[in-house]
């Protein structure tokens, strides 16, 4: 808990802490907005009314909160080396593997933050603007569960990519290159290329039903843990020099 | 004789390079040391062992009577370091940056101004610490090392940016550290003048390995008898390293 206290305040003034609630009220805002201006267009598409809501606005929500996790990841040990205090901090007697973990679990919530933002107004949309009858808001949680299960192994993979560069540029460069190629592969029903973390974040966006697929959200879990893993692993190799 | 901190035989290799070789100190409780050599005798490498920055390859170390790597949590717990240059959280205000370090080990709030006014720098607190200049950034790493006031302090040259005001308060206040609380001082320079103002014992180091240890008076007396004058201990110092580096050359050519 001290540790977690300690990396809240570590956290002051980088810009982390509004940005992913930012990009929650800016992804609710577009989706509020969007279905205002194009929801009865949207609604004449072939599809259920719950599937029109979630998965059609869902495209710039996640982009949106792709680039917040990206950048949030890089801010949170850019702080850390941009001055060299992560060498003051292996010259104390603190665990280096548990600031990561702490890390993770603020970047965790603060995405949390974020996904709950933009649902809240989906709900809204869904029950101001959809057909009598046809809002189901069981359907909603399990999307938005999905939506932010997929959302993880971007968010473990950029920390343990932050954690690892000193140079935040690196990491940035890689979160775009991730993005990129992950807006190629999404499409590909391969199983294969879900290893990719980026594809997984992208696969509720590219699908045309709000039912969550099983296998993509196993697979975020395992990715998400996996590199949880190597992060905390990687963090205990004290990189001095 | 009461030692705080003894290596033995401590080694660390890089591949081909070794840059602490078979190094045994030996610093006495309460006393300031002075470690000193040129650039890159492994003065650092050394503190860096001492403080688990950097396995060794070979040899032991304790402080305290504690062992590494065993007991490294708990040696770090009551050594206060500040190593090659000052780490801090840009982001962070001189003030937050010593309030971290404090919630870390676990100290009454009223060490972080009391470690702010020990280096001089109470009505800059609050500036943040990426607009300090460079010897301020020294004073608050220097003021990192001193919090909560530890039992040890590992200081690598910590006059290094400073004016030569700045100089003479530092060294004034780590001369009198000891007096000012009950601890122990490893300070590392390339300077003999330097070193001689506030240490009571030496260690010279070159290309990892000790030419010798002892106390101020143990040098001088060791110049006599090499037949040099002992007013001028940098010139002992330079000629003590010089010898070495010719019997090297020698060696290498053998």
């Amino acid at each position: 808990m001290n540790t977690l206290a300690i990396e809240l305040k570590k956290l002051k003034r980088t810009g982390v802490l509004p940005l992913l609630p930012a990009v929650g009220i800016l992804g609710a805002a577009y989706a509020f907005v969007n279905f205002l201006v194009r929801g009865d267009g949207l609604l004449r598409l072939p599809l259920a009314p719950m599937d029109v809501l979630l998965t059609q606005l869902y495209g710039v929500i996640m982009i949106l909160n792709l680039f917040g996790v990206v950048a949030a990841a890089c801010m949170a040990y850019n702080m850390e080396f941009k001055g060299g205090a992560v060498r003051k901090m292996y010259m104390l007697p603190v665990s280096v593997p548990g600031m990561y973990l702490c890390k993770f679990l603020l970047l965790t919530v603060l995405l949390f933050a974020a996904v709950a933002v933009e649902n809240l107004a989906l709900l809204k949309m869904g029950q101001s603007r959809l057909p009598q009858g046809t809002f189901e808001m069981g359907t909603l949680l399990r999307f938005a569960a999905y939506s932010f299960v997929t959302s993880m192994p971007v968010l473990s993979f950029m920390l343990l990519v932050s954690s690892r560069s000193e140079n935040m540029w690196i990491s940035l460069g890689i979160g775009v290159a991730g993005f990129l190629s992950g807006m190629a592969l999404a499409p590909s029903a391969s199983v294969l290329l879900c290893v990719h973390p980026f594809v997984l974040m992208l696969k509720p966006a590219v699908a045309m039903s709000a039912q969550p697929d099983g296998t993509v959200a196993l697979l975020a879990l395992v990715e998400t843990s996996f590199f949880l893993g190597a992060g905390l692993w990687a963090a205990k190799k004290l990189r001095y020099e | 004789m009461d030692y705080i901190i003894t290596t033995e035989r401590l080694t660390k290799k890089y591949k081909n390079f070794t840059s602490v070789n078979n190094l045994s100190l030996h610093v006495r409780r309460g006393s300031i040391y002075g470690f000193l050599g040129p650039n890159g005798a492994g003065k650092s490498t050394t503190m860096k062992m001492l403080l688990g920055l950097t396995a060794p390859t070979r040899g032991s170390f304790t402080v305290d009577g504690k062992q590494f790597p065993r007991d490294r949590l708990a040696i770090l717990r009551e050594t206060g370091s500040f190593i090659e240059a000052p780490s801090f959280y840009p982001n962070l205000t001189g003030r937050e940056n010593l309030e971290v370090i404090r919630r870390i080990l676990g100290l009454r709030k009223n060490t972080v101004e009391d470690a702010l006014e020990m280096v001089g720098l109470s009505e800059f607190g609050d500036r943040l610490a990426k607009k300090y200049s460079l010897g301020m950034k020294q004073r608050l790493g220097l003021a990192g090392a001193l919090l909560g006031r530890p039992p040890i302090l590992i200081l690598d040259e910590p006059t290094n940016g400073l004016d030569p005001s700045g100089i003479h308060e530092i060294r004034g206040l780590v001369k009198s550290l000891p007096d000012l609380y009950d601890c122990t001082v490893l300070i590392s320079s390339h300077m003999l003048s330097e070193i001689e103002l506030m240490a009571e014992d030496i260690g010279i180091l070159n290309h990892g390995r000790l030419l010798f240890e002892g106390s101020l008076d143990d040098l001088r007396q060791s110049a006599r008898q090499a037949g040099m004058s002992d007013g001028n201990l940098e010139e002992v110092f330079l000629s003590l390293v010089e010898r070495d580096n010719a019997a090297r050359k020698q060696r290498a050519k053998l």
